[in-house]
């Protein structure tokens, strides 16, 4: 195993607690969390910056992707789901009443555990959150379709087969093929929640050097299990432990010299 | 042998046993009907027969084996039927079609086999068809073309004459059902146009002078047809055969009442199977005859499968409406929970009770209602205030709701929610992800519940009897006259059909073969259906074939 310390990159450290707004993709302030009486989240503020990757790490059961998947409200799916705290994109709390949840979903895509293609083609795929929005001219339609294919790294591997059903493609390909069909629709924000939980090694791979290219673009949120792959493609990472943010800092600060004591023994694994 | 009961042996057989059992009982039920219903279109042997009766006399007799049976000498004896010559235990006896029912009692005769004397089958004993008064047996003697006998092969030329006899039928019975019906369509269009106007207290002496001059020629016009259809009755009437039957008499059979000529014992098998193909066909393209006891069943094939589609147009979107609202927006909780037991436990309600409530809610107040508000001028006779084709399908929809209910939702739920939860992180709504993902999915489930709809549909006759299905309907639901769908008419159904021939028939023993030829188009109707049906499903599910991994 390659030591995490030969990974880290090069990067400026941001001053997480004091993030400037114009740095700010997103804050998130005392947000807590329910489910009926369970409470799943506790009292959890960051500030994610933009155009960087921020990966959410912890145990099974830490509420990591419950706090994803509130930015982009899938919570609101689940019947009991209670909210307290806000969510500020561009400073606006995604959480008031007059919110358009489909607006906001357009600005904050996600990408799940296990690829869900539709049952449609491949071209139909990349399209389909165009096609909500009305958008029906072939040649736009085109031009996007080669576009995210290409974002994802996916257009030279099914470019001569776009009509074929997306359900014909291999498990990495089709990963690469929900990122395709989410960057279509130029969301600001990316939210990946374990996206490599499903695929082998070499698709893993492909997916991560696709997530490090996307933060020029995208801010990236993304949600591991696997503390390497964190190390690998994040900036920022925060360790989460039942459903309190234990840490938060850049990646290289968070592996070498965690400041709590849950975290090293985390990253250590002495549990988890 | 504990061991062996050990070993799971005996569960294996018992559960194969049991799916042979079934097996066996499904094929051996269409075999059984298929075979005694397929066997009337199979031309069988015509007989003479030198018949002794005791204290009568000898007599001659021609007709089909119609059925054998063996029954106990001693019964006859008791009944003080003397056996000559017979010392048996059994006596088997024949039941005889003889045809020719204008010119005896009885068309199927029970006869001893110990008083047949003699029995041969000449070839040259014709069999013919009628279009009235069932078959007749006999001897072609003479063939009268246009007044005069024709000389040479009377056969071939009575073969020709028949043709050409058809053939005006046929002109005849086009002539009557599309041009005269047309007419016949147009004026009662023009009465009720009328009436109308006089109901609204709009009938001025102009609009008066219209109906009349309109009606005057579309009168002008019928009779002109009347005059062709006449013209053509004659023609069809020109020649007739003469044929000797079984009394010895000679009988004078016009030819437009001949259907066809066969003579069967003269068949070799490549005739008889050609023959069997074509009563085949002819029972599946032809109208009744006879009290529904001879002919085809083709406005009954027409009707049920008419009202089946009619059915399965109302009832899918109702179904699927309703299954996606319980599962995709009711609130999970007891109401909701009743509701689905309610729909499940419609299913479980008996048949004629929709046919009641068919007839009490959907023809009298509902059909009423469209009647008082839509045609008053056709009152007091109904339009849609009666039975019909519209409201046996309506009724027959209801009674298979639940199952397009319970399919549909079945379906729904076996989406992953992954699935659903990509579209709405695409920025979809509920009802967007419903339209463009979900429904298309749940498909193939909403299939499945259409296929045992109509499965059930098809073979339903209780509640029809109620709201729409008759004996005979001298009309399809479905015509060359606008607005060429009538759903208010009435209709005739294969089920019904089958009861009807069989229980309602004023010869029983000619409409038994019937029974169980139009039990095995039932059959086959209903097979047909679902297979369609069943090919669209299995193509769904190539086309959205789900995640599996």
């Amino acid at each position: 195993m390659i030591s995490i310390e030969t990974q880290f990159k090069d990067v400026k450290s941001l001053d997480l607690a004091n993030l400037p707004e114009e740095q700010t993709a997103l804050s998130i302030n005392n947000l807590s969390l329910f489910y009926g009486e369970k409470q799943a989240l506790q009292d959890v503020t960051m500030r994610i910056p933009k155009n960087q990757v921020t990966a959410f790490i912890g145990p099974s059961g830490c509420g990591k992707s419950t706090l994803l998947r509130c930015i982009n409200r899938m919570n609101d799916l689940v019947d009991n789901c209670r909210i307290e705290g806000e969510i500020l994109l561009n400073g606006l709390d995604i959480y008031q009443k007059s919110v358009d949840v489909a607006a906001l979903r357009r600005n904050i895509g996600m990408v799940f555990q296990r690829p869900n293609p539709f049952p449609k083609s491949i071209y139909e795929n990349v399209v389909y959150g165009l096609r909500l929005q009305g958008k029906n001219d072939k040649r736009v339609l085109d031009e996007a379709v080669e576009k995210a294919l290409k974002g994802a790294a996916l257009w030279n591997e099914v470019k001569d087969r776009l009509n074929d059903s997306a359900f014909g493609l291999s498990g990495g390909q089709q990963q690469r093929l929900v990122i395709a069909r989410a960057i279509a629709i130029e969301p600001k924000v990316m939210l990946l929640d374990e996206p490599t939980s499903a695929l082998d090694p070499i698709s893993t791979l492909t997916v991560e050097e696709l997530i490090s290219s996307l933060k020029e673009q995208y801010t990236v949120v993304i949600v591991t299990h696997n503390m390497q792959q964190a190390a690998r493609v994040s900036d920022q990472t925060a360790f989460m432990y039942m459903g309190d943010l234990i840490e938060y800092s850049d990646t290289n600060t968070l592996f070498t010299t965690p400041s709590k004591k849950q975290t090293e023994d985390y990253i250590t694994g002495r549990y988890g | 042998m504990k061991n062996w009961f050990k070993s799971g042996s005996p569960w294996i057989w018992m559960t194969a046993g049991a799916v042979s059992i079934s097996l066996i009982s499904v094929l051996g039920l269409l075999l059984m009907i298929a075979w005694k219903g397929l066997i009337y279109f199979w031309p069988s042997s015509i007989y003479e027969f030198e018949i002794h009766q005791p204290g009568i006399g000898n007599s001659t007799l021609i007709g089909e084996i119609y059925d054998k049976e063996s029954i106990p000498s001693k019964r006859l004896t008791d009944q003080g039927i003397i056996l000559t010559e017979h010392t048996g235990e059994f006596v088997t006896r024949y039941l005889i079609k003889t045809g020719n029912r204008e010119f005896v009692d009885l068309d199927f005769r029970w006869v001893l086999e110990t008083n047949i004397l003699s029995r041969t089958e000449p070839a040259e004993l014709a069999l013919f068809e009628r279009s009235k008064n069932g078959n007749f047996y006999g001897y072609v003697e003479s063939v009268n073309e246009d007044g005069n006998p024709v000389k040479g092969d009377k056969n071939a030329a009575l073969a020709r004459l028949i043709d050409r006899s058809s053939e005006l039928a046929d002109d005849a019975l086009s002539l009557q059902n599309s041009e005269i019906g047309s007419i016949n369509y147009e004026l009662e269009r023009q009465r009720l146009a009328q009436r109308a106007l006089v109901l609204q207290g709009n009938l001025t002496d102009d609009k008066i002078a219209q109906f009349k001059q309109s009606k005057l020629t579309l009168q002008q016009e019928y009779q002109v047809f009347e005059d062709e259809l006449f013209g053509i009755r004659k023609q069809a009437r020109r020649d007739h055969v003469v044929v000797r039957d079984m009394r010895g008499e000679m009988v004078k059979l016009p030819l437009n009442q001949v259907l066809d000529v066969t003579f069967p014992n003269d068949m070799n098998i490549f005739n008889k199977m050609a023959h069997f193909v074509k009563q085949l066909y002819k029972f599946i393209s032809d109208d009744p005859r006879e009290a529904n006891t001879e002919g085809g069943v083709f406005p009954a094939i027409f009707g049920t499968v008419f009202m089946v589609m009619l059915m399965a147009v109302i009832v899918t979107p109702f179904g699927v409406v309703a299954a996606i609202y319980l599962h995709e927006y009711a609130k999970k909780g007891p109401v909701t929970k009743m509701l689905r037991i309610a729909v499940i436990n419609l299913a479980g309600v008996p048949s004629i009770v929709y046919g009641v409530f068919g007839l009490g809610f959907f023809v009298y107040i509902l059909g009423g209602s469209i009647d008082s508000l839509f045609y008053p001028e056709a009152l007091p006779g109904p339009t849609f205030g009666t039975p019909g084709v519209l409201w046996s399908a309506i009724t027959l929809a209801i009674l298979t709701l639940p199952v397009v209910i319970v399919s549909t939702e079945e379906g729904l739920s076996r989406i992953p929610s992954t699935v659903r939860q990509g579209s709405l992180a695409l920025g979809a709504t509920k009802a967007e992800t419903l339209w463009r993902i979900v429904i298309p999915m749940a498909s193939p489930a909403i299939m499945t519940g259409l296929i045992l709809a109509v499965a059930r549909a098809a073979g339903e006759v209780a509640p029809l009897m109620l709201v729409g299905v008759v004996k005979s309907a001298p009309m399809l639901p479905l015509d060359g006259n606008f607005p060429f769908f009538h759903l208010e008419r009435k209709f005739m159904h294969l089920g019904f059909h089958i009861y009807d021939v069989g229980f309602q028939s004023p010869n029983v023993e000619a409409a038994r073969p019937l029974v169980f030829a139009t039990a095995f188009l039932l059959v086959t109707v209903i097979i047909g259906l679902n297979i369609t049906a069943i090919g669209i499903r299995n193509h769904l599910r190539e086309k959205f074939r789900s995640l599996e991994h």
